[in-house]
């Protein structure tokens, strides 16, 4: 059996599609966080003057703590795709929940019938026993 | 097995609300005038950690899914099983309804008064 089987090209696609998100959104949170942590480090001299560079820094760190909300947020809708995908297509757990449910099922039936046939037997005797009696009396 | 792979997942989303509070709380020592540096370091080696668990679990779920997906779609059913339980619930229904007859007409026999 080949250790790689050959899915369908859209499932093969969304997969891998699943993996570069998953490495983009990673690389972003920790690029952007190492970036403002650079930026928070004051410069002696600057090219600008400092309330320029200060101004410029304070809008870097806002538009990379936003980088970093908005990886976190993709992140959070991969693993809801995921979930989904794995309810979908997780055949090896779908098909044991299936066979619990069908155990469940038939073994409850399986009870009723039992119960069912014993009442018929303790019935049947106790309507021998009437019967009996019935037919022995005047009223027949 | 597929509750522990999706409570797994859950515990990934977990996860990455911490990594965004952790990184808050690092964006908000610097912020300060004085940083306090141990904290800064316990900060930031909580959001390197929390980041490696969530990419390591996310691409083992990955990895897993792309073991098992078939592209088709599942055609396992519970019918059967459910409709026969179904009956046999009807026929225990059944029962207890003539059963309650049989009693009502035992007692009506027995004490004409009523």
């Amino acid at each position: 059996m080949a250790s790689q089987r050959a899915l369908p090209q859209s499932k093969e696609s969304l997969l891998q599609n699943y993996n570069k998100r998953l490495k983009d959104d990673i690389r972003s949170i920790l690029d952007n966080l190492t970036e403002i942590i650079k930026t928070a480090k004051v410069e002696d001299e600057t090219q600008v003057s400092r309330a320029t560079q200060a101004e410029q820094d304070h809008y870097e760190m806002h538009v990379r703590a936003a980088n970093i909300v908005r990886a976190g947020e993709s992140l959070m809708k991969l693993v809801s795709d995921l979930k989904q995908f794995l309810i979908l297509n997780d055949f090896p757990s779908v098909n044991e929940a299936i066979s619990l449910q069908n155990q469940q099922l038939r073994s409850l039936q399986e009870e009723c019938d039992k119960k069912l046939t014993s009442l018929r037997d303790e019935i049947a005797i106790d309507l021998y026993e009437l019967e009996e009696e019935y037919y022995s009396s005047r009223y027949k | 097995m597929a509750n522990d792979r999706l409570r797994a997942l859950e515990e990934v989303e977990n996860q990455i609300a911490t990594i965004l509070q952790y990184a808050g709380n690092v964006v908000l020592e610097l912020s300060k005038d004085k940083h306090n540096a141990s904290f800064l370091d316990r900060q930031l080696s909580q959001v390197t950690g929390s980041v490696n668990r969530v990419a390591t679990e996310l691409s083992s779920q990955i990895r897993y899914l792309t073991q098992v997906a078939t592209g088709q779609p599942h055609e396992g059913s519970t019918y059967s099983a459910r409709k026969d339980c179904q009956m046999a619930l009807n026929r225990a229904e059944y029962t207890r309804v003539k059963l309650g007859e049989l009693g009502r007409t035992c007692e009506v026999m027995l004490d004409p008064q009523l």
